[in-house]
């Protein structure tokens, strides 16, 4: 299931608004191929506006969305689909669908008239429950799983779209920490052992710092700053992003920043 | 690499295309059964065994005469009526994810009767051209509904809130007219906006089975996105489907069924609304929209005839029995809904 072909995703100028009021506002960011991706920011910053504007969920006001260096509102959206998987905040499993049958919509792209079904389609879609654990959940109900379980058949659904882009919204809210860091693996897992190009919105910095090759910080629609986690993460840009008052400390074992935020009764005068 | 777990997924999902498809089967043979007992219930009985064999000409010229031109073609109305409320209901709720939002409920089948009984009382229109005003009618009102729950997007809850209020305006506006209407035009009016298959002839049925062969296929056609837009709109755009296209043109299809089928027999009541619920529990799945025909199928024949037979010789319309099965469903689903705070 290794990637053979590349494909590279970018924005030039991007600005990104619901009604009037720009969300995104003359973004240009280049995504890393092969690389993970973190982006940080303070709720309602625009990330995961940003996500779905780079993965064409939402047309720009102005501004491109280049994948592989073409406009990406001129491609067809089974193209982009065959090229870029998204996996966006609150997909709703309908009552009673199985954990198989979920996972195989994401075949759903390359599925065509008269051509319906193959045994590359099943094997996709094993590969993909057996990465992300989830093949023994195969025959379970969705809307019986927990938290964590549901997560990853969600994830394994985007990998089943066998595409190297992985857009991934927030993939680790409403799991406890030892899911979060289960997910944050596979991840890794996935970029190393598959090649794959991965973009994810995270909340946690600390979790950004660690899992990221490249991190980029928002704030107001803007990047702030972006860059390999040990040079984007310092006090003055958590103060500067967050309105946080933080100690910044490198960490000896994973070689990471790690954050350790000052509340109101942590500060020394 | 283990085999297992890959032969264990398929024959998993194997076991579930082939509960769906028993499922189908049984309710095809429950339609067919209702089917043919509808033939041979009537002032001359025929045994219901033989009904097949006439239908297929082997019965006396007598029999061929009453079942093969005055019966059939009710019974085909009945059963195409019936599988057009059963897609189209399953249509509109598993678009929605709400069992409220079929088109008996949402305004869709009440907008197509009022312009039928516009179209009979204030313009003095024949059978056709009724007919006609009750499909315009009906895609209309799913046009204006649509329109009217738009606001950055389609949001299903407001299609529910918007379509229950259009269906209130309808029913006030056919209250109007009737109350105009001479004495006879309004029982005339009032016996089709009960649901009736009286006197259903080919004339009808004729019509009812082309604009079927036109509609199904194109709803078969759009399952597969129908099931890619259950998981929200975003991740069916990030799964390749063109989001607002499929959506208007499932709309679009699932509106015409139901507008057809109330052009040809009146609003019967609550076979969209219950047909697809029934269905999916049968075949234990998120969506189950040729299922739901069988059962809409099975439903409007087996009504019709308990219609017939109840209170013979007087005729019960089927709309009366259909909404003797309906209602008490719809209470059910709104007392579990206030329970647990949200539309089922
Ligand atoms: N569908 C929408 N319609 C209108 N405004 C929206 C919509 N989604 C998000 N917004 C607004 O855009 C801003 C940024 O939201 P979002 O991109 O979700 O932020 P983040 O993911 O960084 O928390 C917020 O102010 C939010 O209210
Ligand atoms: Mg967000």
């Amino acid at each position: 299931m290794t990637a053979s072909t590349h494909h590279t995703l970018a924005a030039e100028d991007l600005t990104l608004a619901y009604d009037r009021d720009p969300i995104v506002r003359d973004l240009s960011v280049q995504v890393p191929t092969g690389k993970i991706t973190c982006i940080v920011g303070a709720n309602a910053c625009g990330k995961s506006t940003l996500l779905r504007g780079l993965a064409r969920l939402m047309k720009p006001s102005t501004g491109t969305v280049l994948l592989d260096g073409e406009s990406i509102q001129t491609m067809s959206t089974r193209t982009v689909a065959t090229r870029l998987g998204i996996l966006p905040q609150g997909p709703i499993a309908p009552d009673g669908i199985t954990v198989a049958d979920l996972v195989a919509q994401g075949r759903s792209p390359h599925q065509q008239w008269l051509r319906r079904w193959s045994a590359t389609d099943e094997q996709v879609i094993v590969d993909a429950m057996r990465a992300t654990g989830t093949l023994e959940l195969a025959d379970r109900a969705v809307d019986q799983l927990s938290g964590g379980q549901r997560q990853r058949v969600w994830i394994a659904m985007t990998l089943a779209q066998g595409t190297d882009l992985m857009l991934l919204d927030e993939p680790t809210t409403f799991l406890d920490i030892a899911h979060q860091v289960e997910v944050l693996d596979l991840m890794v897992d996935l970029n190393r052992d598959q090649d794959r190009t991965v973009v994810m919105v995270l909340h946690d910095l600390n979790q950004a710092a660690l899992y990221s090759d490249h991190l980029v910080a928002m704030r107001d629609g803007r990047i702030v700053a972006s860059g390999a986690p040990a040079e984007v993460i310092t006090e003055e840009l958590v103060h500067e992003v967050f309105g946080l008052t933080c100690r910044v400390v490198l960490d000896e074992v994973t070689g990471s920043p790690h954050v350790f935020p000052m509340g109101r009764h942590h500060r020394r005068p | 690499m283990s085999d297992d777990a890959y032969l264990a997924l398929l024959h998993g999902r194997r076991v579930r295309r082939l509960r769906t498809l028993g499922v189908s089967i049984a309710l095809a043979v429950v339609a067919f059964a209702a089917f043919c007992w509808s033939i041979a219930v009537g002032d001359f009985p025929i045994p219901v065994l033989d009904v097949p064999g006439v239908l297929l000409g082997q019965g006396s010229p007598k029999d061929d005469f009453i079942v093969n031109e005055l019966r059939l073609p009710r019974a085909v109305v009945a059963l195409l009526v019936g599988a057009a409320f059963g897609i189209s209901g399953a249509i509109f709720q598993a678009l929605t994810r709400n069992p409220l939002a079929s088109p008996d409920i949402i305004g869709i089948t009440a907008g197509a009767s009022a312009t039928a009984v516009f179209g009979f009382i204030v313009l003095d229109l024949g059978g056709t051209s009724i007919a006609l005003a009750a499909v315009l009618g009906g895609l209309t009102t799913s046009m204006l509904i649509y329109a009217l729950a738009w606001r950055r997007g389609m949001s299903a809850y407001r299609l529910v809130l918007v379509g229950i209020g259009i269906a209130a305006m309808a029913m006030a506006l056919t209250s109007y007219l009737l109350s105009r209407a001479e004495l006879y035009e309004a029982r005339e009016a009032n016996l089709w906006l009960t649901g009736s298959l009286n006197g259903r002839g080919w004339e009808q049925a004729g019509p009812l089975l082309v604009a079927m062969a036109v509609l199904i296929p194109i709803a078969i056609a759009l399952i597969p996105k129908l099931r890619t837009l259950q998981l929200s709109e975003d991740t069916a755009r990030g799964l390749g489907v063109r989001v607002n296209l499929s959506r208007s043109g499932l709309i679009l299809v699932a509106a015409a069924l139901a507008s057809v089928a109330t052009a040809t027999a009146g609003p019967v009541a609550f076979v969209a609304f219950v047909a697809g619920p029934i269905a999916r529990r049968l075949v234990n799945g998120p969506l189950a929209v040729l299922p739901a025909a069988l059962v809409g199928a099975a439903l409007v024949l087996a009504s019709d005839v308990v219609g017939r037979r109840l209170f013979e010789p007087t005729e019960i319309p089927v709309g009366i029995i259909t909404a003797l099965v309906g209602a008490p469903y719809l209470i059910l689903l709104l007392a579990r809904a206030n329970r647990v705070g949200r539309g089922g």
